[in-house]
């Protein structure tokens, strides 16, 4: 019989077998030309077909109705072989979608059976196979599986196809499945996908290129991938729950058609190159699903927004609406929420002897390290204006802070009063500049700074002064006086001190940065003792 | 937000809106963010702008550091500017 394969670059002929024919060679010789009309009827394909029993299959002529786009019209005119099996699979098939129907009508029968058996017919041919083909079990289970994936009503298995077919048609079938992938994807997308059916379709477009691939892995697996994508974003489409549900039944879809394939892998050296090729793409799949699984997630909520609102336009069902609403919500606030972890986490890492659990609680640190570096870096400003400044007059202005901070900070707390003898680095304290000197006097390190005039201090000093001015009172009892410098308020001590006052911190850093190096100020009161 | 809110103990609720006053504190300290409109700066922002702010003031602290040791050397290694300069360096 003659397969008259419709031209499978024209989408809309199906009807040119004659010419479909000569176009694809058939390694296969295909019995004489029998057309079987395939009549769509009541969105069934009844198939009208003189050739009661043909063994030829022409699986190109399947993939090119597969390929041709679901423009079919009712009546196609499909070369089938198989008659029997065509009426058979006629009625189980519900051509719900045209473009699918025509090539999947097509039954396995072929004259080589052979093929058959090692194609993974299973998987390609639903249960149609079972009327009339001799099919071994294996094809009707893989077809029921398969078919169980996909909707009963869609048949989106692909017709099986001898690998020495394949292995010829293999180009063009790419460029079929392209096609027919394209208008797959183009339903599928177009009809606001019913789960099954993108993932159907995307088996199916899986298998049809994983059979392809023997001859033409290349462009058989871009146009898997290809494919592959679109079922994905197709997929995508379909609300999240529909996603996962979709991509399972894709995978499992697709690790039939492994199975078939290895089962293939018997066949004749296309069949297993067609399996390992398979495999690969169908890992890719699965890759690619899990890459877009993690897209789906990671990708902004406005494709879910988009999908769950054209879910919603096509089911029209409000429990869907606000289910789908709340699940991109949650998602939505979760990626929020693990944005702000690891925001606090990379935080936590700046922050110096930073120990604390507790978001609150290292915020408060957090916060309290920034003043303090904020005050470090102005005072450390302020020094280096100080030093070039030499001369008498300028003593005045020297910097309260660098002062302050070599006294250990806090302890001139008072100090911040222009006349104050002692440089007031935090500024800011209300200390009266008598009691001030007097209480900070015997703790000053440097008679030389008592000499110096109180430097005006910086408002901003004055402010940060104010905090730790109480502290200084207080510490100033505690802290040990040196031997030297009875007055010296080592900022390090200071800080253990604040520490054990349970002083808030920011104290304690912003007078002497003991967080940052702990014994840094013991050279302070060395080296005033010295020059004193 | 309220459910998740009710779900939560009421020591996760404290936690939110001392997390969100702290945030707010933060925002403040941080001078590219007080600039902007804050009512509109995510959480996740003002954090990310603490920590590059706390990059530089590191950096910034480095540098002040060196810059003083070099001064330090220009000058008087009694004077008492030295002294503060060390003590500044040696924070």
């Amino acid at each position: 019989m003659y397969h008259c394969v419709p031209d499978f670059e024209m989408d809309d002929d199906y009807s040119i077998p004659s010419s479909n024919g000569v176009a694809r060679p058939r390694k296969s010789s295909l019995p004489e030309d029998e057309i079987m009309e395939l009549l769509w009827q009541n969105g069934q394909v009844v198939m009208h077909s003189q050739n009661q029993r043909s063994t030829r299959r022409s699986p190109p002529s399947k993939y090119d109705d597969a390929v041709i786009p679901a423009e079919q019209s009712a009546a196609r005119e499909i070369r089938s072989e198989q008659e029997p099996a065509a009426h058979n699979q006629n009625s189980q098939l519900f051509m719900q979608e045209d473009e699918m129907a025509s090539w999947l009508h097509y039954p396995l029968v072929d004259d080589d059976p052979a093929l058959d058996h090692n194609f993974c017919a299973d998987l390609l041919y639903p249960s149609n196979n079972l009327g009339n083909c001799t099919n071994p079990t294996l094809r009707t289970n893989g077809v029921t599986e398969l078919h169980q994936a996909v909707t009963s009503e869609v048949w989106t298995s692909l017709p099986p196809i001898p690998p020495a077919r394949r292995t010829e048609l293999a180009e063009s079938k790419a460029q079929n499945f392209v096609h027919f992938s394209r208008h797959k994807a183009k339903v599928a997308g177009g009809e606001g996908l019913d789960q099954n059916a993108p993932s159907s379709s995307r088996s199916a477009a899986v298998v049809r290129e994983s059979t392809v691939v023997d001859s033409s892995d290349t462009p058989a697996v871009g146009h898997k991938l290809h494919v592959g994508d679109r079922g994905c974003a197709a997929t995508k489409g379909d609300a999240s729950a529909g996603t996962s549900s979709a991509g399972g039944g894709g995978v499992s879809g697709v690790k039939e058609m492994s199975t078939c394939e290895v089962t293939v892998s018997s066949s004749p050296g296309c069949s297993s190159a067609s399996a390992e090729p398979a495999l690969k793409p169908q890992a890719e799949d699965r890759k690619r699903k899990g890459r877009e699984a993690n897209d789906t997630e990671c990708h902004s909520e406005d494709v879910e927004f988009e999908s769950v609102d054209t879910k919603k336009h096509a089911r029209g069902s409000t429990t869907t609406k606000r289910s789908r609403a709340a699940e991109v919500h949650n998602l939505s606030e979760r990626r929020r929420r693990d944005r702000i972890n690891e925001k606090m986490r990379a935080l936590q890492e700046l922050i110096p002897r930073c120990n604390k659990s507790d978001k609150a609680s290292m915020l408060d640190e957090a916060i309290e390290y920034l003043k303090s570096l904020q005050l470090q870096v102005h005072m450390m400003s302020m020094g280096c204006g100080m030093v070039p400044m030499m001369f008498p007059g300028v003593q005045q202005y020297m910097p309260t802070m660098g002062m302050g901070i070599g006294m250990g900070m806090g302890m001139e707390m008072g100090i911040n009063r222009p006349m104050m003898p002692f440089p007031n680095l935090l500024a800011g304290s209300s200390l009266p500049t008598p009691s001030a000197a007097a209480h900070l006097g015997p703790r000053f390190p440097l008679p030389a700074f008592h000499m110096l005039p109180v430097p005006a201090p910086d408002p901003s000093r004055m402010q940060a002064a104010n905090q730790p001015e109480q502290m200084l009172n207080s510490l100033g009892a505690q802290l040990p006086s040196q031997p030297r410098f009875p007055n010296f308020v080592d900022p390090y001590q200071q800080y253990v001190a604040a520490h054990q006052m349970q002083v808030p911190l920011p104290q304690n850093e912003a007078l002497g940065q003991p967080s940052s190096s702990k014994p840094r100020t013991n050279k302070g009161p060395e080296n005033l003792g010295n020059h004193q | 937000m309220s459910s998740r809110r009710s779900r939560q103990s009421g020591a996760s609720r404290i936690t939110d809106d001392q997390i969100i006053e702290l945030v707010s504190k933060l925002r403040q300290l941080v001078p590219e963010i007080r600039n902007r409109r804050s009512d509109k700066v995510p959480a996740s922002k003002v954090l990310q702008e603490t920590c590059n702010y706390i990059r530089s003031l590191h950096r910034e602290v480095d540098d002040l550091s060196e810059r003083l040791s070099q001064l330090l050397a220009t000058i008087d290694a009694d004077s008492a500017e030295a002294s503060i300069i060390r003590s500044l360096i040696s924070q």
